[in-house]
């Protein structure tokens, strides 16, 4: 996409990076806050799974592994030495792009669904793990993070909007990352071996080597997140920070929103959380199941009518109506 | 003339199927040989063992001075072998730039030189008008000349081509001739596995034929064509006296 | 301590044989549709239902209701091959995956709306008796559920093997465009493949409610070992799946034993990832048999 488009795209960049940092002041809504947080942190997690799920289409369902460990790691590190989430959150990213590296090396020789049980199999295995973890970790009873108050040194906030600006942070920074990725010689190997990985060995990919470099970085920033929740709602367990739905939502919002783009993520968050949002608003949360039925739903919805998420349906929308021609993608294709 | 491939007494089976027996031959540098035989005779299983897709059972095979057994396919793609697929398997969801850009990446991941190297293998294989079209919505044809520019972006010194010329017509054949006669010209070491008769007798300065999995005659293009073994293995012995001439395809 | 051993692993090939009705399911869908089934446990869980109704509202026993559920189950099959499945085969793995695992969360959250998450049961006469065999002893529903179970699976045997239909399948599953040539429509033999796999898990529904309780999520562990049974079993060998099964209850029942009481799943997973790393195309490493 060059020439005549960027500039538009660049407008439209800014006015949502407008909105997105005035927000939080404009709206004073306490629910609302708190959706826009789960928002742009599912985004990112969403984006951190689609660097792997959805432009190398190794399809995971286990990333609430590197989101638990993240997660565990900086808690530790808080209320066992005292040491910063700040510093924890970086520690919890590395513990993660550890426990990557021997997960992919058996979770790779898979292929297609196979892989995916094997990647539910070892998220499942570390929560039950850590449920047994109780002189080291608190067990299934999990623990609460003490309330400093306000301790921006330990991340603890008074004000949601902080929360607000450190998850829009940890997004954009996703954001970057995937896109400098998606234009460099990575983005084409990533793509080429989702389409096809002895083709792509064919002409040069070294395609262990870069999926297991991928799964590093998507583990690395699904960690982030796992910490950055933790913090944000002051408990931790391995039900939690292991919950399968994470690992389920992680996929998803990709899967609906558009796999292998940029702003895939971003959209299928926004209409699953929304949605979720809603619901809960008129219904009221006690009804368990709706949530995710409805979820179930819209993506069953989109997998029939739509098998590569909704963001084809933007840009073809986009360019019906910006260049006035039809265009016949069927999803977003990697021009060069 | 310095060897750019040597084959030595490969063999692989599978399961019980000796795909391909204790097979021998070399080509030299800037050579195009090619390598014919009927239907299942181990061509296809020979360029997956070139190319390290499969790995022998036993022999060896070195390029260009070194032993490729045992190698990735990707480490051999960067030793400077590379080779289309009988069937076309172009990357679908990227158009023929990012296709082709994607093997230009092997030599430099610098997007715009990537880039560069792509448009020239683009417009060596006739592709440039199609440049921004997405790969799965080429025809059959072009989706081989996609192949091929890929292939060619790798800067290869040697060229495995599988069958590029199936299903052309008497036109497309020339065309096709032209392309492998100027890769050679630029100094490419060519191994083709064609059924197409007149096109290998127009580049190939060296046949191999291969059936059952063994080798059963090498020479060139006259010899093997009269040799009665080759005869009788494309159309039976009935036929083995004869010796064929022209447009005989098999 | 012997007669520890042996209790346990007499109790693991019971539930086995559950665990078998199902993972023969899931493979056999594999074999010939060549889609992995995410929701397998959840029509276990619907077979479940279906026979907590039957008996609650109609008294009708739980293994009499195997003719109701049974039967329902293979048309939801077929309706869920012909309009669901269908639509998705050949466009690469992503959306099969998720469309059967959207199926999977779809079918757990509206049971859970339907039903709530309280566990259902049925009391049968036979619910708490037992045979006894010198020191062991053998649960009647639980042996009942496994004859049945074993009966079941030798029958679908049979049918994969003796009829025309069956070995259609079997010509499907091991060369698709093959069996196109010969005049079979893939379609028909799909929505057979996949009816006969749910009505295997409503049947497996069926068997367990003497003994287990319905809940909407009851169908998730079934469908974690049956995966596990069939990458062991090697993907689409049905022989494979049932031998795979009686040595995952034993393994698991063995866990529990001897390990601690939770286990077993450890275990299980760890069988998992132990095969998927030395061995993962099973322990036949064969095609659909």
């Amino acid at each position: 996409m060059k020439g005549r488009l960027r500039n538009s795209s660049a407008l439209w960049l800014g006015l949502l990076a407008v909105v997105v940092l005035v927000l939080p002041l404009v709206v004073t809504s306490r629910f609302a806050i708190d959706i826009f947080i789960r928002v742009l942190l599912f985004a990112f997690i969403g984006v951190a799974w689609n660097l792997m799920g959805g432009y190398a289409k190794q399809l995971s369902l286990g990333h609430a592994a590197y989101f638990g460990l993240g997660a565990y790691t900086s808690t530790i590190l808080e209320i066992k030495f005292g040491i910063s989430p700040w510093i924890g959150m970086f520690a919890g990213g590395v513990v993660a792009m550890l426990a990557s590296l021997p997960i992919g090396a058996l979770c790779f020789r898979l292929r297609g669904p196979y892989f995916a049980i094997a990647t539910i199999a070892t998220a499942q295995v570390l929560m039950l793990l850590f449920l047994k973890f109780r002189d080291f970790a608190w067990g299934a009873e999990g623990t609460t993070i003490p309330n400093l108050g306000s301790d921006p040194l330990m991340m603890q906030f008074d004000a949601k909007a902080a929360y607000y600006y450190i998850a829009l942070a940890l997004l954009t920074a996703g954001l970057v990352i995937t896109h400098r990725i998606e234009r460099s010689w990575m983005g084409y190997y990533l793509v080429a071996i989702g389409e096809d990985e002895d083709a792509a060995e064919a002409i040069g990919v070294n395609v262990q080597k870069i999926k297991r470099d991928v799964y590093l970085i998507s583990a690395f920033l699904t960690a982030l997140a796992g910490t950055f929740y933790i913090q944000y709602i002051y408990f931790i367990d391995p039900n939690t920070a292991f919950s399968f739905n994470i690992s389920v939502e992680a996929a998803l919002v990709s899967i609906v929103g558009g796999i292998g783009t940029l702003w895939g993520p971003v959209i299928g968050t926004a209409l699953l959380e929304g949605t979720s949002a809603l619901l809960q608003s008129w219904l009221g949360s006690s009804l368990g199941g709706v949530q995710l039925t409805v979820y179930s739903l819209i993506l069953i919805a989109v997998i029939l009518w739509r098998p590569t998420g909704l963001f084809g349906l933007f840009t073809d929308s986009y360019a019906r109506i910006v260049h006035r021609k039809p265009v016949g993608a069927r999803q977003a294709v990697v021009d060069g | 003339m310095a060897e750019a491939l040597v084959i030595r007494n490969i063999s692989k089976r599978f399961g019980g199927l000796r795909a391909v027996q204790d097979v021998s031959f070399s080509v030299n540098a800037n050579e195009t040989v090619a390598l014919i035989g009927p239907n299942g005779a181990g061509k296809t299983t020979s360029f997956n063992l070139i190319t390290g897709f499969h790995r022998p059972d036993s022999g060896s095979i070195t390029a260009f001075g070194r032993e490729l057994v045992g190698l990735r396919p990707y480490d051999i793609c960067a030793h400077g072998l590379a080779r289309t697929f009988q069937v076309a398997r172009p990357f679908g969801g990227m158009t023929v730039l990012a296709n082709v850009m994607t093997g230009a990446f092997l030599r430099d991941k610098k997007p715009d030189i990537a880039r560069a190297r792509a448009r020239e293998a683009i417009e060596f294989v006739g592709l440039s008008a199609k440049e921004h079209t997405p790969a799965r919505d080429l025809t059959t044809i072009d989706q081989r000349r996609l192949e091929m520019a890929r292939a060619l972006a790798t800067e290869p010194r040697l060229l495995l081509l599988d069958e590029v010329m199936a299903g052309l017509n008497p036109a497309e054949i020339d065309q096709a001739v032209a392309l492998v006669g100027k890769l050679a010209q630029r100094g490419l070491t060519i191994i083709i596995v064609e059924h197409v008769m007149r096109a290998i007798m127009a580049v190939a300065r060296h046949i191999v034929v291969l059936d059952h999995g063994q080798k059963i005659a090498e020479g060139s293009p006259k010899e093997v064509v009269a040799n009665p073994e080759v005869v009788r293995a494309y159309l039976g012995s009935g036929y083995a006296g004869a010796a064929a001439h022209g447009e005989m395809t098999c | 301590m012997l007669e520890t051993l042996a209790q346990a692993v007499i109790n693991g090939l019971l539930i086995g044989g559950i665990y078998a009705l199902v993972s023969i399911g899931v493979t056999l869908i594999f074999g010939v549709v060549k889609i992995v089934n995410f929701a397998q446990g959840e029509f276990v869980m619907l077979g479940m239902y279906i026979s907590f109704f039957l008996a609650t509202y109609f008294g009708i026993d739980p293994l009499l209701s195997l003719a109701v559920s049974m039967p329902v189950m293979f048309l939801v099959g077929v309706l869920l091959q012909h309009f669901l499945i269908r639509r998705v085969l050949g466009l690469g793995d992503m959306p099969q995956i998720f469309l059967t695992f959207a199926l999977s969360l779809f079918l757990m959250n509206v049971a859970l709306l339907l039903f709530t998450a309280n566990y259902r049961t049925v009391d049968t006469p036979y619910s708490d008796s037992a045979l006894y065999l010198g020191p062991l002893y053998f649960p009647v529903a639980k042996l009942i559920a496994f004859v049945l179970a074993m009966t079941l699976s030798g029958v679908l045997w049979l049918f994969l093997h003796a009829t025309d239909l069956g070995k259609a399948m079997r010509a499907a599953a091991q060369k698709p465009e093959v069996a196109m040539l010969m005049g079979i429509n893939p379609d028909r033999v799909f929505c057979v493949a996949v009816g006969i796999s749910l009505a295997l898990a409503g049947a497996a529904g069926s068997l367990l409610m003497p003994f287990y309780p319905a809940s909407p999520m009851a169908g998730q562990t079934f469908v974690l070992m049956a995966f596990v049974a069939v990458v062991l079993g090697t993907l689409g060998n049905v022989k494979g799946a049932l031998i795979a099964s009686l040595m995952m209850g034993v393994a698991e029942s063995l866990g529990i034993q001897f390990v601690g009481a939770d286990s077993g799943l450890i275990v299980v997973f760890l069988m998992l990832l132990l095969t998927l790393a030395f061995r993962p195309s099973g322990l036949a490493g064969g095609a659909m048999r």
